[in-house]
């Protein structure tokens, strides 16, 4: 064996001592990091989880019908707020993955007719649904589902706020006050 | 025999290490005094605490004469709404630390002040051009809905989760409403470029919240044609209000 592959056979072996030596410290501040800590997920978190699946997809029966009959940049805009809501519903699905239920696709209303005369009506639902999610953070345990949840109210919010402005609300009114 | 023996002395000097509370090196000359830092808790009450010196900071530079000054007529009363939506949330965020047994903080948050207010202020001031101040209003309300998002990631409280989410709900409308009078109608709800292929406002940027740095362009055009870029962040650990 030659010199030089001899240290490097020397220092790889204090390195590996090293790191042997040092995980059981780390593992023991990232355990007590971890303790008290709110849980990532919870079982017991399935059920309105799964509530706020089937409304997202009724949510999806509803824009798929709304956008009927919609042109141009009207077509657009609920196209957008549609794939939002697909989004969603996919982002719960995968989160609940095999405790997933199979969620309702019946429609929360049939708005039909130009977006002026629709868009209150889907402020609307927007605002229930962004209500429901958030009563959800409020009860259920886990941190990754309440962040999940928070990231999707927040647009849903956008989405209210944008359909009010559309419907001919001030802007003032639209933002709720 | 080389193995065994290389990691044997390898853990030796690890443990030996971490037992000795000696420095074990020799030095020459003064050494610096090494003050240990106070270990600090990212608890519900200092988000609370973080979340009125944001609000606070939000009302201030919304109702900023740098920003009324220059207002079209249309802007200003919705922007001066705004402001006070602000101040009206420092109740909701009050009642809630008072029932934590926690203490309000009424400043601006000074880091971030600092940071990134102040030098949007300065930039619509020395600008003085009026669609800075929706742009601004706009950048604000989306930080502000950031943070509380974000926040919901590090509140142990569950109801108290909910709680930030319909404060930063709040925000999210105000938010939608700025990006309209910017860049109004259906038009303007998705993203898209205007004939130069810049990015135009759009009111729906992305179909979940975002927690990148709020990115908006103010003051006066420069000497190579380009305006300066303020990034605003959420609050982290060196921003809190602990």
């Amino acid at each position: 064996m030659s010199m030089t592959t001899r240290r490097r056979l020397i220092a790889s072996l204090l390195a590996g001592g090293a790191v042997v030596a040092a995980a059981p410290l780390f593992a023991g501040h990232a355990s007590a990091a971890e303790a008290g800590a709110p849980p990532h997920r919870d079982a017991a978190d399935n059920e309105a989880l799964n509530a706020c699946l089937d409304r997202e997809s009724r949510m999806v029966a509803t824009y798929r019908k709304a956008i009927v009959g919609l042109t141009e940049n009207d077509l657009i805009a609920m196209t957008l707020i549609l794939d939002h809501h697909i989004a969603y519903a996919h982002a719960l699905k995968g989160y609940l993955a095999v405790e997933a239920i199979t969620p309702s696709s019946a429609p929360l209303a049939s708005p039909t007719g130009s977006l002026t005369s629709i868009a209150r009506q889907l402020a609307t639902l927007e605002d229930q649904t962004a209500t429901i999610h958030t009563n959800t953070i409020g009860t259920i345990k886990g941190l990754d589902a309440a962040t999940l949840l928070a990231s999707i109210v927040t647009v849903e919010a956008r989405h209210a706020a944008a359909l009010e402005l559309i419907a001919g609300a001030s802007p003032i009114a639209a933002v709720g006050n | 025999m080389l193995r065994s023996s290389g990691a044997l002395a390898a853990t030796s000097a690890v443990l030996a290490a971490c037992s000795s509370t000696k420095p074990s090196i020799a030095r020459i000359g003064e050494s610096p005094t090494t003050v240990k830092l106070e270990d600090l808790a990212v608890t519900d009450i200092v988000l609370l605490r973080t979340a009125m010196s944001m609000e606070t900071m939000a009302a201030a530079m919304l109702s900023d004469t740098a920003v009324t000054a220059i207002a079209s007529k249309d802007s200003a009363s919705v922007i001066a709404a705004f402001s006070t939506d602000h101040t009206s949330h420092l109740e909701d965020l009050r009642v809630l630390i008072s029932a934590r047994n926690g203490e309000v903080y009424t400043e601006t948050n000074a880091k971030l002040m600092q940071a990134y207010g102040q030098t949007a202020l300065d930039l619509i001031a020395s600008g003085k051009l009026p669609a800075d101040v929706l742009a601004l209003t706009l950048a604000v309300e989306t930080l502000i809905a950031a943070t509380y998002q974000y926040f919901v990631s590090l509140t142990a409280e569950p109801a108290l989760r909910a709680d930030m989410v319909r404060l930063g709900g709040r925000s999210s409308r105000r938010a939608a409403v700025a990006a309209q009078l910017i860049n109004g109608g259906t038009g303007g709800f998705a993203p898209a470029n205007d004939k130069d292929g810049v990015a135009l406002v759009a009111t729906l940027p992305g179909a979940f919240g975002s927690l990148s740095a709020v990115q908006v362009q103010l003051g006066p055009v420069n000497e190579v044609g380009t305006r300066a870029t303020v990034l605003m962040d959420t609050p982290s650990l060196n921003s809190l209000i602990y």
